[in-house]
């Protein structure tokens, strides 16, 4: 009976977690809105809320399916670069302005096929069907063929890296070394206005609401609880009679989707996209903010991701030499104490040590 | 009329000096004409590389010190006569005796006329050089000229030169003067003899003759032409063939090294370690600070600090793998993914730590002599030391640590707790003992790749990811627990690299070779020669 | 009477070891098979075959008559009605033991799931613990609820891998209780075990596997008494 009061709390303390967080979101939007914050708090509420938003789609297939990708750079890229072309084909439409990605790609105008994403749905239909397409494809041929585990891991990160190269080159026709910037319109109103600043951070700090909570839903239903099935013992489950293909697709198409959502929204904060997000170190990253904040747990994602860059941003300011050193303490810190993450920081007692050691989140069989 | 007449003199120079053994110079003219303006000094100078075959040689030594002078600027026209300035004093120009300095400027070399001038001081020289290095430096100033100078020059000088290896070179470059020899056996003899040494400025010799009046008129020449061409360029094929697979042989051989360590630890342990580019980095590290030791230490030994680096950056990159092992891999034995992010942040760590103690600067080695240069084996291709020093390397590496796996009792460890953990455990093999020194061995293999690369390529702290991602495909396409899986992936995924780059770019060699595996793993799943079995 | 499943010439291959080796056997409806034989004789390679997780290099099995085996997913094996349980318990330690039960009744529980799982609970004695993790459950609890989430189906041919391995001699008996409940003329049962009074207690019939290959097929009794089973078996 005490065992299972210990249980029910475990999951009940998940809850108040979850509960906690999506409170705390929606009070940002709320303070995001009533204003009295500076146009550079609300821009960085806004980035932190798309980290956390990539941070909660690798999440979902990390702690929740076991599969750790570590090429999550590459979706999130795509969202950017649909939303940097919607950005300049809007800039181009509203102020005439040539933007500089004419000039240094020796083009005389925008690529003509870019036309239909000047409309916003149609970019916003375009960033997540295109990470879908992707995902879709090379989940399946990962899936089907049964790469998983580490072997999964090393492949996305290959592919993160392949796409880096790619997009660096000015041949491939987006922007190469220098990306998209110098956008001057977003929504209709010129992008350094306030209220873009506003509108753009309470919507990725609403996007990132919905999610944790559509997710949240999700994972305590069935679908959840199959996926933690997948990562326990996959072949238990296919033995089962469930096709664990469909399964691991579908979680991993979704995460993608996200992602791209995250990059879509992060983008016009920033004003920039270049080849950088798609650098290895960045999606390796991504993997840290969930190890840090404690994976499957999705409020943990959100935590670390907020944490781990109010940290980098802080720094970045300060001591930008110091910030890999930290980075790196960090990581090592919670791989060895911590293997939940931070959120066990609260209940870390020496007696319940060997239980969480026992409950951690093990990774999916091979 | 000027330049015809110009033209005259000048094939008449060249007449004169075919088949007319030691015509004196007629100095003082010559000297006279260097000094009357540009034509006079063009004429001189074609006088002089004509007449070099034929020259004694006192009149060698004269027409160098001339042209010497000349291109020097230390000669003065004078009204009468022209002297040579030198520390010791005047000289007159045409007699080399002392004279009163003459008043005047120093004629002034056209664009034009300098190359004439080089070249008629290059043709004195070769006969009236000093040392072999001096023939041998003139030798190739008119190498880039041979095809427009007489034949007589290089036979002349090739029968005087003392120098056997000299010799011969002078040969070789006569056979391009033969190339406008007014004898067509000649000629095709010189066509065939220069095709038989294919090579890119062969091909560029025989194919100027194309447009060679003899070639629309002489069928035999014109079939010796093509002939030529023809089999150069069949050779040309076959070099940059060559060429490229040596390249792709060398890259291989580095990702051998890089990967095998790697596979090891994943068929052993289940876990990649992504700090093993910087393994890679660390070794080359190493290897400079062992140079930089020598160079402080003992300068004898410089020129083999890479040998005598191996056992250092072996047991350095080794220790620092088992200390790895033994801090963070070994605690997170069930979590082979967080083991990837426990690494990933020490390879952090370790590039930052370089960064900011030794700099981010490409590190300056010495190239020892016995790896400096590299054998002309067919047409432009040449077996470099520096990347032969890399193969041979890796394949010494291959056999040792085939050895180490197959013949001593850690390697029979290894292969036991690889192929079942719990029952080696069981029947006493401290597998976590193993699972340390195979760490060690695998971390002080990619120490090795890190120094193998040193002659090649570009060392500095974020050099490691350079080579880590094709490891890994190595890694995944190779399978795990042999090998062989290793050695063919590492070839495939070098040559494959090498083989595609020139044709679509590195990017879409790297594209490509990502793609491959991913196909690839639709029907070997688990790579190329993974041993199966049933579900443990 | 149909046969459950018909084995035909199979053999299974790991690299240059052979596992089965054109074995043949066919094992009745209301049937309980034991299956037996020394380490490395193949029995968990032909649980494996038959539940779709190893292929086979020749042979085929055919379920019901009609479905062949070897070329089936292992999804579409468990629906069809094979279900079988591991040799190592594997349950889905970071769910509830309730949770476990319900996927063991596959993607469409249907409007009587909850009941059909608290009934599967009673009968594996697990119902106090129905809110506990499985990873928290002791091994015995964990190689009974692995029966429960494959017998809640209520599978055609139920495959038991070692089901009293590092059981205690009362966890024991209950198992060969439950599993003489589990028989049923609808439903052929396959036991792998190494306890041989178990498998004489459980069993109808038993086939004796050595080097993929069947050495002898009768009954428990008379198997102890064959001179060639009593030859590499009892390793005289």
């Amino acid at each position: 009976m005490i065992a299972l009061k210990r249980s029910l709390l475990a999951r009940a303390a998940d809850d108040r977690m979850v509960v906690a967080v999506a409170l705390a979101l929606a009070a940002t939007a709320a303070v995001v809105v009533v204003g009295g914050l500076s146009g550079y708090r609300v821009n960085t509420i806004g980035q932190l809320a798309c980290f956390a938003l990539l941070a909660l789609a690798l999440d979902l297939i990390w702690g929740y399916a076991g599969i750790l990708s570590l090429g999550h750079g590459l979706f999130f890229a795509i969202g950017g670069y649909v939303v940097g072309m919607h950005l300049l084909e809007r800039s181009v439409a509203e102020t005439g302005i040539t933007p500089d990605i004419v000039q240094f790609m020796g083009w005389k105008a925008l690529p003509g096929w870019w036309g239909p994403l000047e409309s916003f749905p149609v970019a916003l239909v375009a960033a997540m069907g295109v990470s879908f397409a992707v995902a879709f494809v090379f989940g399946w041929a990962s899936f089907r063929s049964r790469v998983s585990g580490v072997y999964f891991a090393i492949i996305t990160q290959a592919l993160v890296y392949v796409a880096m190269l790619l997009m660096f080159r000015n041949d491939t026709g987006f922007g190469g070394n220098n990306g998209m910037t110098g956008f001057q319109v977003a929504f209709g109103v010129p992008i350094q206005d306030p209220a873009v600043t506003k509108g753009l951070a309470l919507a990725s700090v609403l996007v990132l609401l919905a999610a944790l909570v559509g997710c949240r839903l999700l994972m305590i239903g069935r679908f959840g609880r199959l996926l933690v099935a997948t990562r326990d013992d996959e072949v238990r489950l296919r033995s089962l009679g469930y096709e664990t293909l469909r399964l691991k697709l579908k979680v991993w198409c979704l995460s993608a989707v996200l992602a791209a959502l995250a990059g879509l929204l992060y983008v016009p904060q920033v004003g920039i996209i270049n080849p950088r997000v798609l650098s290895p170190e960045l999606s390796i990253e991504i993997a840290v903010w969930c190890a840090i904040g404690g994976r499957g747990r999705l409020a943990g994602a959100i935590i670390g991701a907020v944490l781990v860059n109010a940290v980098k941003f802080a720094l970045s300011a300060s001591l930008p030499e110091l910030w890999p050193f930290v980075l790196a303490a960090l990581v090592i810190v919670v791989a060895l104490i911590f293997p939940n993450g931070l959120l066990d920081l609260g209940k870390w007692k020496p007696t319940l040590l060997s239980r969480a050691r026992a409950l951690e989140p093990r990774d999916a069989t091979p | 009329m000027r330049m015809g007449r110009r033209l005259g003199l000048l094939l008449l120079a060249f007449g004169a000096g075919w088949g007319s053994p030691a015509l004196a110079y007629d100095r003082a003219q010559i000297a006279t004409q260097a000094c009357s303006g540009a034509a006079g000094l063009s004429e001189a100078a074609a006088t002089l590389t004509a007449g070099a075959s034929s020259a004694t040689p006192e009149d060698a030594a004269w027409a160098a010190r001339l042209t010497g002078a000349l291109l020097d600027k230390t000669i003065r026209c004078g009204a009468g006569a022209s002297t040579i300035e030198s520390p010791s004093g005047s000289v007159d120009a045409a007699t080399l005796a002392k004279a009163a300095p003459a008043e005047g400027p120093a004629p002034v070399l056209s664009l034009k006329n300098r190359p004439l001038v080089e070249t008629a001081r290059a043709a004195a020289t070769l006969f009236a050089g000093a040392t072999a290095g001096d023939r041998a430096t003139a030798l190739r100033a008119l190498e880039r000229r041979a095809a427009s100078l007489p034949p007589e020059l290089f036979e002349t000088a090739a029968a005087r030169e003392p120098d056997a290896g000299l010799k011969e070179q002078i040969l070789g470059v006569g056979q391009s003067a033969l190339l406008n020899s007014p004898d067509v056996a000649k000629r095709i003899a010189a066509i065939e003899r220069i095709a038989a040494q294919p090579s890119r400025r062969a091909e560029t010799q025989i194919a100027a003759l194309k447009s060679d009046p003899a070639y629309a008129k002489q069928p035999a020449f014109a079939a010796a032409v093509d002939a030529g061409l023809a089999s150069i360029d069949r050779w040309l094929r076959v070099s940059s063939v060559a060429n490229t697979l040596y390249n792709g042989l060398s890259f291989a051989s580095i990702l051998f090294m890089a990967a095998v360590g790697l596979a090891i630890i994943f068929g052993l342990m289940g876990v990649i370690n992504l700090a093993q580019g910087e393994f890679i980095m660390l070794g080359a590290y190493v290897t400079y600070a062992v140079q930089e030791t020598l160079r402080a230490v003992a300068p004898g030994l410089l020129d083999w600090y890479l040998i005598l680096a191996i056992p250092v950056v072996f047991l350095v990159v080794a220790a620092v793998g088992v200390a790895l092992e033994a801090t963070l891999v070994r605690r997170l034995y069930t979590r082979p993914l967080m083991t990837l992010l426990a690494t990933w942040a020490v390879s952090l760590l370790i590039v930052n730590l370089v960064r900011v103690g030794v700099g981010t600067q490409n590190l300056q080695f010495v190239t020892p002599s016995w790896l400096a240069g590299g054998k002309l084996l067919v047409g432009d291709f040449i077996v470099t030391w520096n990347r032969l020093f890399a193969i041979v390397f890796a394949g010494v590496t291959l056999v040792a640590t085939w050895a180490v796996l197959k013949r001593t009792p850690l390697g029979l460890n290894i292969r036991a707790v690889t192929q079942n953990r719990a029952m080696a455990g069981c029947i006493g093999v401290p597998t976590r003992r193993v699972d340390m020194m195979a760490f060690g061995l695998g971390s002080g293999l990619a120490g090795l790749a890190g120094l193998a690369l040193c002659p090649i390529y570009n060392v500095n702290p974020q050099m490691g990811s350079n080579f880590v991602i094709d490891s890994f495909m190595v890694v995944v396409l190779g399978g795990v627990g042999t090998l062989a899986g290793t050695v063919v992936a590492a070839l495939g995924v070098g040559q494959i690299n090498v083989l595609i780059e020139p044709l679509y770019g590195a990017v879409a060699a790297k594209v490509i070779v990502l793609l491959m595996i991913v196909g690839f793993l639709q029907w070997r799943p688990e790579g190329l020669y993974a041993v199966k079995g049933r579900r443990k | 009477m149909t046969v459950a499943v018909l084995v035909e010439g199979l053999t299974v291959e790991f690299g240059r070891f052979r596992a089965l080796n054109d074995l043949s056997l066919a094992i009745d409806y209301g049937e309980v098979r034991g299956v037996v034989g020394p380490n490395g004789a193949g029995k968990t390679t032909l649980l494996d075959v038959i539940s779709g997780v190893s292929r086979a290099k020749a042979g085929r099995v055919l379920f019901d008559e009609t479905m062949e085996l070897t070329r089936a997913s292992e999804a579409e094996i468990a629906r069809s009605g094979v279900r079988r349980k591991f040799q190592k318990p594997s349950v889905f330690e970071a769910l509830t033991v309730r949770d476990n039960v319900a996927i063991g009744l596959g993607a469409k529980p249907g409007a009587d799931g909850p009941e059909k799982v608290a009934r599967m609970l009673e009968t594996v004695g697990l119902t106090s613990e129905a809110d506990r993790l499985a990873g928290e459950l002791a091994h015995g609890q964990k190689q009974w609820l692995e029966i429960a989430m494959v017998v809640v189906a209520e599978p055609k041919v139920l495959m038991l891998d070692e089901p009293v391995a590092g059981l205690t001699d009362e966890e024991t008996e209950r198992t060969a209780a439950l599993v003489k409940a589990l028989r049923s003329p609808g439903r052929a049962i396959i036991v792998v075990e190494h306890d041989m009074d178990f498998v004489e207690r459980i069993s109808d019939r038993v086939t004796v596997l050595h080097e993929g290959r069947t050495l002898f097929e009768g009954s428990m009794a008379r198997a102890r008494a064959d001179a060639a089973v009593v030859d590499v078996y009892l390793g005289r």
